[in-house]
C-alpha cells in the first residue's frame, strides 16, 4: 500500500466561515486504493473537508490535487455518496443511477451494461424500474452508492452514508460496502461518527480535532482482510476503538456541552 | 433480492378484471355518493313540482333534461358549446404559457421577482372578473374579449404555483446533481422543472374553475353566442329549464376537465404517492 502512487494530495487546506476557522492547515497524502476514514467530534470540520474535496465548497486557503490536477469544482472524477440518499423521486432506480453519466454526456449501451452490473453488485437486480419511494432506506442507500460508482470515479467520497439507517441495517451495509469495494478497490474517503465503523472499514483513520478543525492523529489499522463482522469483538479491534475514543473524548464532551448550552 | 410480493404495483390486479366488474365496483365503492346525488335530485324534483309548482321560478331535473334534449336537437346547444369551448381553450392556453413563463422569470431572477410580484399578488387578489364589462368595451362582443377575461383569470394561479414550485426545489437534490458536474441548464431541466411539475399542475387545475367562471361572466355582459349568453337569455325570458340546462353543461364540463386533469397528472407523474 505504501508504494502505491499518490491519489490525493492536500496541502495547507484552510477553511474559514467569517472569523471562525473550521479547518486549519490540513496537509496529507492519500494513496491509490486506500480506504480512509475520517472521524471526529461534531464541528471538527470533517464534512467540510469532504465537501471541499468534492468541489462543493471552496477552500479559503491551500489546495488539493487529485491525480495531479488541482480541484477547483465538482467533477465526474469524484463520486459523492451523500448522508441522505437524495434520489430524484421522479426517476426510477436505473435513471437515478445513471444521472452522473447522463450529466457528463456519457450515456451509451456500454454504460447501460455497467449500470446494470453495478445495481446487481449492490444487490438491486430486478429493481431497476422501481421508484425511490417504493424502496426501503437501506435499498435507497445502495442506489446512492451505485450512483456514485456509475461515473467510475477516481475517488469515492462518502459522507456518513449509513447514519440514517438502523443499527442492524448499518452493519449489513458495512459488510456490503467492503464487498463492493473489494471488487474495484477505489480510493475512498469515508466520513463517519461511528468509531467502530471507521476501524472496521479502513486502512487508515484520520482522527480530527476541533476548534480549529485539524488532523490530530493518523492511525494505521493493521487488521487482516477480508474482515468478517465478528472481527468487531476481537481484542485488537476493541483496542483500536478505545484508543480513538480516548483521542476525541474530551472534544466530544465539550461539543456536547456547547450543544446543550445552545 | 427479488420480492415481487412485497412491492405489488397498485392497479396491476384490477387491470385483469372485466370492464363490467369494474363498473359494478365503481358504483358499489361510491354507493353513498350515488345515493346522496339521487336523493338530492329527487328532493329537487319534489320541491319544484309540488311545492313551487311553477316553471317560471324553478325547473325540475326532468324538465332540465327535456330542455337539454330539445336544445341538442335544435342544434342550438352545440353552437353555444362550441363558442364557449373555443373561448375557454384559447384563453386558457395563452394563460398557461404566459403563467409558466412569468413564474419562471420570477423564480430565476431577483429583478424579475421584485418587479412582477406586486402586480401578480395585486391582480390575483382582485376580482378581475368585475372588469369583464371593460374588456367587452375594449375588445368587442366577439370571442376576443372572452379570451382576454379567461386569460387574466387563469394566468395568476399558474404564475404563482410555477414560481413556488421552482423556488421550493429541495436544495440537497440540486447539490447532488451539482456534485456530478451539472451546469445551470442541466440543474433546471433535470431537477427544478420536474420537481416543480406537481405545483404547476395544481395551478393549471385551479385555473380550470376560474377560466369557466371567466367565460360565463364575460358572456353575460355581452356576446353573440356561448353558454353564458344562452343562460342570460333564458333568465330574461324566465325560461328556467334552459337556464338550468346551461348551468348543467358547465358543471359537467368543470367536473370532466378537473377529473381529466387528475387522471393526466397520475399518468405524467406516476412517481408521486
Amino acid at each position: 500500500m505504501t508504494d502505491a502512487p499518490v491519489k490525493l494530495s492536500v496541502a495547507d487546506l484552510t477553511k474559514r466561515f467569517g472569523s471562525l476557522e473550521v479547518l486549519q492547515n490540513i496537509t496529507t497524502e492519500i494513496r491509490n486504493g486506500e480506504f480512509i476514514s475520517i472521524v471526529g467530534p461534531s464541528g471538527c470540520g470533517k464534512t467540510t473537508f469532504l465537501r471541499i474535496i468534492g468541489g462543493l465548497e471552496q477552500a479559503s486557503g491551500g489546495e488539493a490535487h487529485l491525480d495531479g490536477r488541482r480541484i477547483e469544482g465538482p467533477g465526474a472524477d469524484r463520486g459523492f455518496v451523500f448522508q441522505q440518499d437524495n434520489l430524484l423521486p421522479w426517476r426510477d432506480i436505473l435513471a437515478n443511477t445513471e444521472i452522473g453519466p447522463e450529466i457528463n454526456g456519457a450515456l451509451s449501451p456500454e454504460q447501460r451494461r455497467n449500470t446494470l452490473r453495478l445495481l446487481k453488485l449492490v444487490g438491486l437486480e430486478g429493481f431497476e424500474h422501481y421508484y425511490p419511494r417504493q424502496l426501503s432506506g437501506g435499498m435507497r442507500q445502495r442506489v446512492n452508492l451505485a450512483r456514485a460508482l456509475a461515473v467510475d470515479p477516481a475517488l469515492l467520497l462518502m459522507d456518513e452514508p449509513f447514519s440514517a439507517l438502523d443499527a442492524q441495517t448499518r452493519e449489513i451495509m458495512q459488510t456490503e460496502l467492503l464487498r463492493v469495494w473489494e471488487e474495484g478497490r477505489k480510493t475512498v474517503l469515508f466520513v463517519t461518527h461511528q468509531i467502530d465503523e471507521a476501524v472496521y472499514l479502513s486502512y487508515r483513520i484520520f482522527v480530527f480535532a476541533r476548534r480549529p478543525g485539524r488532523i490530530n492523529e493518523i492511525i494505521d489499522v493493521d487488521l487482516p482482510r477480508p474482515r468478517p463482522l465478528s472481527i468487531k469483538r476481537t481484542p485488537r479491534f476493541v483496542e483500536y476503538v478505545d484508543h480513538i475514543w480516548k483521542l476525541i473524548e474530551e472534544d466530544v464532551r465539550v461539543s456536547v456541552l456547547e450543544e446543550h448550552a445552545g | 433480492m427479488t420480492q415481487p410480493d412485497a412491492f405489488s404495483v397498485p392497479g396491476a390486479a384490477s387491470r385483469e378484471k372485466s370492464f363490467a366488474t369494474s363498473l359494478c365496483d365503481f358504483f358499489y365503492q361510491r354507493r353513498w355518493s350515488w345515493g346522496s346525488v339521487f336523493t338530492g335530485l329527487a328532493v329537487w324534483e319534489f320541491v319544484s313540482r309540488v311545492i313551487v309548482g311553477s316553471k317560471l321560478f324553478l325547473a325540475a331535473p326532468t324538465q332540465v333534461l327535456v330542455a337539454l334534449f330539445e336544445l341538442t336537437v335544435s342544434g342550438e346547444l352545440e353552437k353555444h358549446i362550441l363558442t364557449s369551448t373555443l373561448e375557454f381553450l384559447v384563453g386558457y392556453s395563452v394563460a398557461c404559457v404566459l403563467g409558466v413563463g412569468l413564474g419562471f422569470i420570477m423564480a430565476s431572477s431577483k429583478a424579475g421577482k421584485q418587479s412582477l410580484q406586486p402586480w401578480v399578488s395585486g391582480l390575483y387578489a382582485t376580482p378581475t372578473v368585475a372588469l369583464a364589462p371593460l374588456f367587452i368595451l375594449w375588445f368587442g362582443i366577439g370571442i376576443l374579449s372572452k379570451v382576454v377575461v379567461v386569460a387574466v383569470l387563469v394566468v395568476f394561479p399558474v404564475t404563482i404555483n410555477t414560481e413556488t414550485g421552482l423556488r421550493t426545489t429541495p436544495t440537497q437534490l440540486v447539490e447532488t446533481v451539482r456534485a456530478f458536474g451539472a451546469n445551470a441548464r442541466q440543474i433546471f431541466f433535470k431537477v427544478s422543472l420536474p420537481s416543480a411539475l406537481p405545483f404547476i399542475f395544481a395551478g393549471l387545475r385551479l385555473g380550470i374553475g376560474r377560466g369557466l367562471i371567466g367565460v360565463v361572466v364575460a358572456e353575460l355582459f355581452g356576446a353573440r353566442a356561448g353558454l353564458g349568453q344562452m343562460i342570460s337569455q333564458a333568465a330574461e325570458t324566465f325560461n328556467m329549464p334552459n337556464l338550468f340546462a346551461g348551468v348543467t353543461v358547465l358543471a359537467v364540463a368543470g367536473i370532466a376537465m378537473t377529473s381529466g386533469f387528475t387522471w393526466l397528472e397520475q399518468k405524467l407523474l406516476p412517481w408521486r404517492e
